[in-house]
């Protein structure tokens, strides 16, 4: 009997994902006679389809909530069906709507009738980083006096730890400064921007989010030091022109010294 | 029994500001378990501040203790971790089930009403109270259908896993309300029918009558018929904790304490009662229904706190 119980539920759950409402659909209508009782003011397909249309109200207003600058970009209809098809493709599979959308971006490189993809999926990974940075653990910021008591001789193995509330990106589009418009302008045109390929830190500070585009160098040794590669070996991979090593060598403590005043580097472990 | 925390209000974001700002009096706050369940930043941030001020009682909407797959260890695990942040007296959830094969459908769906939910659901009660090391109650919710296959009225199904699990009973007298409408029982035989002895803590809330059947949307004022339901209540059970939950169209933090002074009326009254002392009328009016057009979606806890709502510097 447990396993006709579950198998119910499994049903049911199928049915409550079901895109359509349920008394236009002959198998779920079916399904609701066997198994729903109805009462003199609802059938059994009305009562089960209150709980359908909840499942979608829900989950696509929790998604217009956590992504509004990829709703911004769509338009209503374009982020209707995204939502639609997220939702169908991707069952929410956690129990916090908060990581709702963090498929989103996967699905956005599969759908290619989407308008503007590339954009979109910068969007969604920007936003998801934004949810991300929000709540992840928190970690009291470096004091630079530490950093600066490494000894000579162990400053290149010396491996920087970089704070869980930091997320860095390579974008194609500057979503950032076009969330920030489409949030602060109340005009639904707000003109899509040119592809303008940058480097993206967001963190948090504060308790409040912040974004802060990089230059390349900058971005490949910050991020090989959160791949947790010492600074010696972030620095290899960060200088592989004679340029980029030259600024490497002029900028490397004002980054250091920035980042770290920024709660970016949370600790510093010295071998 | 558990100890009477007296009248509670649902911790809530707009609140917050006004909280920590004023720190108005509340006999305790109630938290949605799950937005808290994060490793850090601001609502962790919040909570401690509260915590600081405030009892604070844990209450979740995720576990789906009914459904097909077992409990998450991990959910289990992390729900523990909150409990020693919070210290919460007892932890709860809900009778239903939220899911199948991997898939959160975030509702508290209805379980039917037979033996084989009863043995399951009394078996991971056991299991997770075990777990949290912690009295643990499940509340009986708003339902919008019933089974075909149920042998058993709500009440018998509650009150029989209550038993047999040891476990407490969140009481939600608006859901008994509700549900009651839906399904077209005597909620009065509902609340008499219940161990009382159990019941550790009562919900109370608003909700949105659609006419053919009511939403448990927690918008809007507690209506007079579910605050006399809880006048009954509170004379089977004497002082048990309870708690005003408002989730949708949140009003000012005043409003809010405002019904919880209502509430907290009603209780005296009910006390008294209890006591043998003379009491006024009770008032019993039902609000009339509103279009369906005003439905709103229902979502437990309100709004969480997100990124959503930052300003990006």
């Amino acid at each position: 009997m447990t396993a006709a119980l579950s198998e119910l539920q499994r049903q049911m759950a199928t049915a409550l994902r079901h895109p359509g409402s349920l008394g236009k659909h002959a198998e779920w209508s079916q399904f609701a006679e066997e198994h729903v009782s109805g009462n003199q003011r609802l059938s059994p397909a009305e009562q089960l389809e209150i709980y359908r249309e909840q499942f979608w109200l829900r989950h696509t207003g929790s998604l217009v909530e956590d992504f509004p600058g990829l709703g911004g970009i769509l338009g209503q209809a374009d982020w209707e069906k995204l939502a639609e098809q997220y939702l169908r493709e991707v069952p929410p599979d956690s129990y916090t709507l908060r990581d709702l959308g963090s498929h989103l971006p996967e699905l956005i490189e599969r759908a290619s009738w989407l308008p503007h993809q590339a954009l979109c999926l910068d969007m969604a990974r920007l936003e998801l980083a934004y949810i991300e940075v929000f709540d992840a653990r928190d970690t009291p910021p470096l004091a630079p006096e530490r950093l600066a008591s490494i000894p000579e001789e162990s400053f290149g193995g010396a491996r920087l730890v970089i704070a869980p509330s930091v997320r860095l990106l390579q974008l194609r589009y500057p979503v950032a400064d076009l969330r920030r418009k489409l949030r602060a302008d109340s005009d639904p045109a707000v003109a899509i921007p040119d592809e303008s390929p940058l480097q993206l830190v967001v963190y948090r500070r504060e308790l409040g989010l912040w974004d802060m585009p990089v230059g390349v160098v900058a971005f490949a040794f910050l991020s090989g030091l959160a791949a947790g590669k010492p600074l010696g070996a972030a620095a290899e991979i960060a200088a592989n022109t004679p340029e980029a090593e030259s600024e490497l060598a002029q900028q490397i403590g004002a980054w250091l010294g920035e980042w770290t005043t920024k709660g970016l580097v949370c600790d510093v472990l010295v071998d | 029994m558990k100890p009477d925390l007296g009248v509670g209000v649902g911790l809530r974001v707009p609140h917050y500001a006004a909280i920590l700002r004023e720190r108005p009096s509340v006999d305790f706050f109630e938290v949605i378990s799950e937005n808290f369940m994060v490793d850090g930043g601001k609502p962790l941030y919040h909570l401690d501040r509260v915590l600081e001020h405030y009892p604070v009682v844990q209450h979740g909407v995720s576990l789906g203790i009914a459904g097909p797959d077992e409990p998450d260890r991990a959910y289990l695990t992390r729900l523990k971790e909150l409990t020693k942040r919070t210290k919460t007296p007892w932890v709860s959830d809900h009778f239903c089930w939220s899911g199948a094969g991997g898939a959160h459908l975030h509702d508290l769906l209805p379980i039917p009403y037979t033996p084989e939910a009863v043995r399951r659901t009394v078996e991971r009660a056991r299991m997770i109270q075990d777990f949290l090391e912690l009295p643990f109650a499940l509340e009986n919710t708003s339902s919008y259908l019933t089974y075909r296959s149920s042998t058993l009225s709500e009440w018998e199904f509650i009150s029989e896993i209550a038993e047999r699990a040891d476990i407490g009973l969140l009481f939600d007298v608006n859901n008994v309300y509700v549900s009651a409408y839906n399904h077209g029982f005597d909620a009065e035989t509902f609340i008499r029918s219940v161990p009382h002895s159990r019941i550790w803590q009562i919900h109370l809330a608003g909700h949105t009558n659609l006419g053919k059947y009511i939403i448990d949307t927690h918008r809007g004022s507690v209506i007079d018929a579910v605050l006399e339901l809880y006048r009954q209540t509170i004379v089977l059970t004497g002082g048990v904790s309870t708690l005003i939950e408002w989730d949708d169209e949140i009003p000012e933090l005043s409003v809010l304490l405002a019904e919880a002074e209502r509430a907290r009326r009603v209780r005296d009254e009910a006390l008294a009662l209890r006591e043998g002392r003379a009491l006024p009328p009770a008032v019993t009016s039902v609000p009339a229904p509103v279009a369906a057009s005003d439905a709103a979606v229902w979502r437990q806890g309100g709004p969480r706190e997100s990124a959503a709502g930052e300003a990006i510097r």
